[in-house]
């Protein structure tokens, strides 16, 4: 059985998290909440969340895995004001998912999850450098990394403690240095990898502005990216594989 | 040929590209040829040749060809023939023959101005030039894509491989690679859609033969290396050698005669081939020297291999997650 209420806002950004991912996914209805870990097909970008059941107005589950149409189910959602609650049933007989919003009803048919990808493993990681900022400042180094190229590179530099994206393009460079003043923290170690915009881009765009985002980074390794929701009640942690510096 | 009699009786299964990863030893010949006359087949033939007139539409089959496996996590390694085997003689000479009266027909079909009939001849008259096969091994090596020299067969040597479980799979579109040992070969590798995979473990357990005998069940219906008995298909070669035990007890029952029947069975079980290569799969290509090679060198037309080199080059300089999982 499932059964929960939930603040649109907090439904909305869980979702968006998943959704620049992939468009189907399988959710975990733990009984201490809701989990969800998804790759996309060509296994460069993860993400791994969870939403306590704390996160919601009141939540009842008792284990069970549903598969859904994610785009389906954020234009529901998206027809939620910031302010409404999101009333969320699910009925075994007929596996479907009744949605209610202020007056508004929707039957929601759900996907097999067998016939959804595996949820993939996390892969191990032991990333030596840490950075915390806001989510912000990383939105700011993305967006001009975008005006130049398709790629961009984060590291850390650990004598100065200064945390730089960069960007190379054809013609024209972008380079964003934040020191270690500026961050809210930094554990400074070698770091230095390059990764796609195409995905740092849709990650990014998942991440409330005020959000405070912990950067785990590494040389020619995959960024880790966690960010929480609904007061630290939520927790969102994206991977990203590397891509290879040719220089 | 023994192509569709060993499709009979070959397991076979198309699998979703999700599920297979891993190395391909690539029959280099089949593979290209595959290319060259699926390639030609449907376009103009100034297209696919320099102003002197050498034929590149190799290069072109590489560069659309090649992201097939570096999207799919399969990393290609290209085993390229070495000399012909010497019972091949015959099959050569057909092949020859064969070639000759297309090229007949297609000088006939151009005359007349029929250019359906002038191109589907023309992919028949298609065949590996030192030169194709040159700029082929140029081009992987820009792309740093392993090519390993095969000192007779490249289906063997590409078996043996696998076998040694250096590679995982063997592509090829030819059944050969079945009686070679192959333990998986993946075909339709060139084709659109999901490849098709072979598995001799499986056809040994269906058919209730070991692989000895699947090999004396394919000399009794004919091999690129000997001419079948004649009126023997692949069940009743099944059938007699499930009954007599090996290809010369059949022969001996039956008052057969194959010519060299031992040497034959000895090039699919114990053929020439080398453990003396050596390669890696950490992939670090020459992007600008490949497209100067193809576009400037080649003369190839730089719209018809664009795409695919940005394909190669995303495929190959962004890694996947599961490389630390």
């Amino acid at each position: 059985m499932f059964e929960a209420i939930v603040s649109a806002s907090t439904f909305q950004d869980a979702l968006d998290s998943v959704s620049v991912l992939v468009d189907e996914c399988k959710i975990r209805l733990n009984e201490d909440g809701l989990a969800i870990r998804a790759v996309d097909p060509a296994n460069v970008g993860m993400v791994d969340l969870s939403l306590d059941a704390a996160a919601f107005e009141s939540y009842e589950a008792d284990g069970g895995v549903i598969g859904v149409n994610l785009s389906r189910l954020e234009d529901i959602a998206g027809m939620a004001g910031s302010g409404d609650l999101i009333r969320l049933e699910l009925d075994e007989e007929t596996r479907k998912l009744h949605i209610r919003i202020e007056g508004l009803s929707y039957t929601l048919a759900l996907i097999d999850p067998d016939s959804i990808r595996q949820e993939p493993d996390i892969p191990d990681l032991d990333l030596p450098a840490n950075i915390v900022l806001e989510g912000n400042q990383l939105d700011r180094g993305i967006k001009a990394a975008d005006m130049v190229s398709d790629h961009i590179r984060l590291r850390v530099d650990e004598e100065a403690e200064v945390f730089y994206v960069e960007a190379e393009g054809d013609t024209d460079d972008v380079d964003l240095e934040i020191p270690r003043d500026e961050l809210i923290d930094l554990t400074a170690g070698p770091a230095d990898s390059l990764f796609s915009l195409d995905y740092l881009k849709d990650m990014n765009k998942a991440i409330p502005g005020d959000a405070e985002v912990e950067i785990e980074l590494g040389e020619e390794f995959p960024v880790k990216l966690h960010y929480e929701l609904a007061e630290g009640q939520g927790q969102v942690t994206f991977m990203l594989a590397p891509r290879i510096q040719s220089d | 040929m023994g192509n569709a009699d060993l499709r009979a009786l070959a397991s076979l299964r198309e699998v979703p590209f999700e599920e297979v990863s891993g190395v391909v030893a690539v029959d280099a010949h089949n593979w290209l040829y595959r290319y060259l006359t699926t390639t030609v087949k449907f376009t103009r033939d100034e297209a696919y040749t320099t102003s002197d007139g050498e034929e590149v539409a190799n290069l072109v089959g590489l560069v659309q060809g090649l992201p097939k496996f570096f999207e799919h996590d399969l990393d290609p390694v290209f085993v390229f023939d070495g000399g012909v085997t010497e019972l091949k003689d015959d099959e050569v000479a057909a092949r020859r023959e064969q070639r000759e009266k297309a090229e007949e027909k297609l000088a006939e079909a151009r005359e007349r101005g029929d250019a359906v009939q002038a191109a589907r001849l023309e992919a028949r008259t298609q065949r590996l030039t030192p030169v194709i096969q040159e700029t082929s091994r140029e081009l992987l090596r820009l792309l740093d894509v392993p090519v390993v020299e095969a000192p007779a067969e490249g289906e063997a040597q590409a078996s043996f491989m696998a076998r040694r479980g250096d590679a995982d799979y063997v592509g090829s579109e030819d059944y050969d690679t079945l009686l070679f040992g192959a333990p998986f070969t993946l075909r339709q590798l060139t084709s659109k859609g999901d490849p098709e995979l072979m598995d001799l473990d499986a056809t040994l357990e269906e058919l209730d033969v070991t692989w000895e005998q699947l090999v004396d069940i394919a000399i009794l219906c004919g091999t690129d290396f000997n001419e079948g008995v004649k009126g023997v298909g692949p069940k009743t070669a099944l059938k007699a050698v499930k009954e007599h035990g090996d290809l010369f007890a059949v022969l001996d029952a039956r008052d057969l005669h194959i010519d060299f029947a031992d040497r034959v069975r000895e090039l699919f079980l114990d053929p020439p081939v080398t453990d003396e290569y050596d390669f890696d799969t950490d992939y670090d290509p020459r992007m600008a020297e490949a497209r100067e090679f193809v576009v400037d060198e080649w003369e190839v037309d730089e719209a018809e291999v664009e795409r695919g080199f940005e394909r190669i080059e995303e495929a190959l300089v962004q890694t996947g997650l599961d490389r630390w999982t």
